[in-house]
């Protein structure tokens, strides 16, 4: 799950106010460099939450620093907006880093008003409810 | 469903939904479905013939839908006139083969599936594209979405409850989906679960089979709630192991015991010993013409801007 997923995903348990953002507890986190298209990150910036994005990046951060960050993965530097930012190629690369190139691949998603838990395996959220959270 | 498909890509130049659509299919009664309008939860007709089948055929659906680039009609064409930069939710996207469309359109989607197994077919799914590649072009992405194509976005979810921010995506595509829900109260949600995670002024695409076919059509469905046969190849079953696997018909000695353990293994599936395939009945319903507006006109949210038949 990359970030700019996580950007979308709300919980929908049952006594949920907003379920969003769900908060990351990632357990496995890999980074993979994908093709940078300026044009592809300039036309999606107007459709994410800024600060969400903040917040999960902080929360990866996080997990890195506790295990030592073994695999050696950098992240970039973001401003605290970009709301009248210039939006140069310089930060539109560190943004395509953040949005797309940062995987969280085993971990937790969790409900900000429920404290429930999803799991993400292989990459991929289950946000299945179970029939007493419907 | 052909008997004896085999799993080797052959170029398609047209879209024929024609070629896959279910021919036959026995009508079942559906007594003891729940009555309550608000009873959204998911029936056991549904949990045992469209959850757990397509959990089964994962792998042969992918192999035989999803590498052939076999696409429902005008999805291609809605993709397409989405504006660079959508957001776009593919709910029920199975094995997401409407994702290349919506990635080489420069917009980026966001595929739920009720089935894990059948998402896990989506990782990596599609070759770069290259003239010598002689595989459907659906089925190729261009060089700068290769690393969307690695890691598809995608999430194991009921379309009962889209794990999606409301008023989030710009458009959404909903196809074959909602012939597989059994009872109004679900289809309504399912709906309404599209138009609340659509932007106002976003486009949905829903489409679902219809009962009526064409005239001159040898496809006749024998009601409007069927189930419908999917032929599945031993091979692609994951839960039976069998050293007669790759000999799927018993042999003198007889595998009798065939029959039994994939019946077990696969609730209420039957060995078809003739043809030594495991035969899995789909629930489907069919739309009356009339039958799919009528619901949508019911959500004061959605406004109908084009429906048909193909």
């Amino acid at each position: 799950m990359r970030l700019l997923t996580h950007n979308y995903l709300q919980s929908t348990v049952k006594g949920t106010e907003k379920g969003y953002p769900l908060k990351i507890e990632a357990t496995t986190i890999e980074y993979e460099e994908s093709p940078f298209d300026a044009e592809f990150v300039r036309s999606l910036i107007p459709k994410i939450d800024y600060s969400t994005v903040l917040i999960g990046i902080q929360q990866i951060s996080d997990k890195l620093e506790e295990s030592n960050n073994i695999q050696g993965i950098t992240i970039p530097d973001l401003p605290e907006s970009i709301e009248n930012e210039d939006l140069q190629e310089d930060l539109l690369k560190k943004l395509h880093t953040v949005l797309f190139d940062i995987h969280v691949v085993e971990g937790d998603l969790v409900c900000p008003d429920t404290g429930r838990r999803f799991n993400i395996k292989k990459g991929i959220p289950n946000m299945i409810l179970h029939a007493d959270e419907i | 469903e052909e008997v004896g498909q085999n799993d080797s890509v052959r170029p398609l130049d047209r879209v024929e939904a024609r070629n896959f659509p279910p021919r036959w299919g026995t009508q079942k009664n559906l007594i003891g479905e729940s009555d309550d309008d608000l009873d959204i939860s998911t029936p056991e007709t549904e949990r045992n013939h469209v959850h757990a089948v397509y959990d089964a055929i994962a792998t042969q659906w992918h192999h035989t839908r999803g590498k052939r680039g076999v696409l429902w009609p005008g999805a291609t064409r809605f993709l397409q006139q989405l504006p660079k930069g959508s957001i776009v939710a593919d709910v029920g996207c199975g094995d997401g083969k409407y994702f290349p469309a919506i990635w080489e359109e420069g917009s980026y989607v966001i595929g739920t599936d009720i089935s894990e197994p059948l998402l896990q077919t989506s990782i990596g799914a599609c070759a770069s594209a290259d003239p010598a590649n002689v595989g459907p072009q659906n089925r190729q992405v261009s060089s700068s979405k290769t690393g969307l194509n690695a890691r598809p976005a995608v999430a194991v979810a009921d379309c009962m409850h889209i794990p999606l921010r409301s008023k989030s995506c710009d458009a959404a595509i909903c196809i074959a989906v909602m012939h597989h829900l059994s009872t109004s109260p679900r289809r309504i949600r399912c709906l309404q679960e599209l138009s609340r995670v659509v932007k106002k002024g976003g486009m949905i695409n829903i489409q679902a089979w219809a009962l009526e076919q064409e005239q001159g059509s040898r496809r006749k469905f024998a009601g409007t709630d069927v189930f419908v046969p999917f032929n599945a190849q031993p091979r692609y079953l994951d839960k039976v192991q069998t050293e007669s696997k790759q000999s799927a018909k018993p042999d003198d000695n007889g595998c009798k015991g065939a029959a039994e353990m994939y019946s077990d293994a696969y609730d209420g599936a039957e060995y078809d010993e003739r043809k030594g395939l495991v035969v899995f009945q789909r629930y489907c319903h069919m739309y009356k013409e009339g039958e799919l507006e009528n619901l949508v006109s019911k959500i004061d949210s959605l406004e109908i801007v084009d429906s048909g038949f193909e």
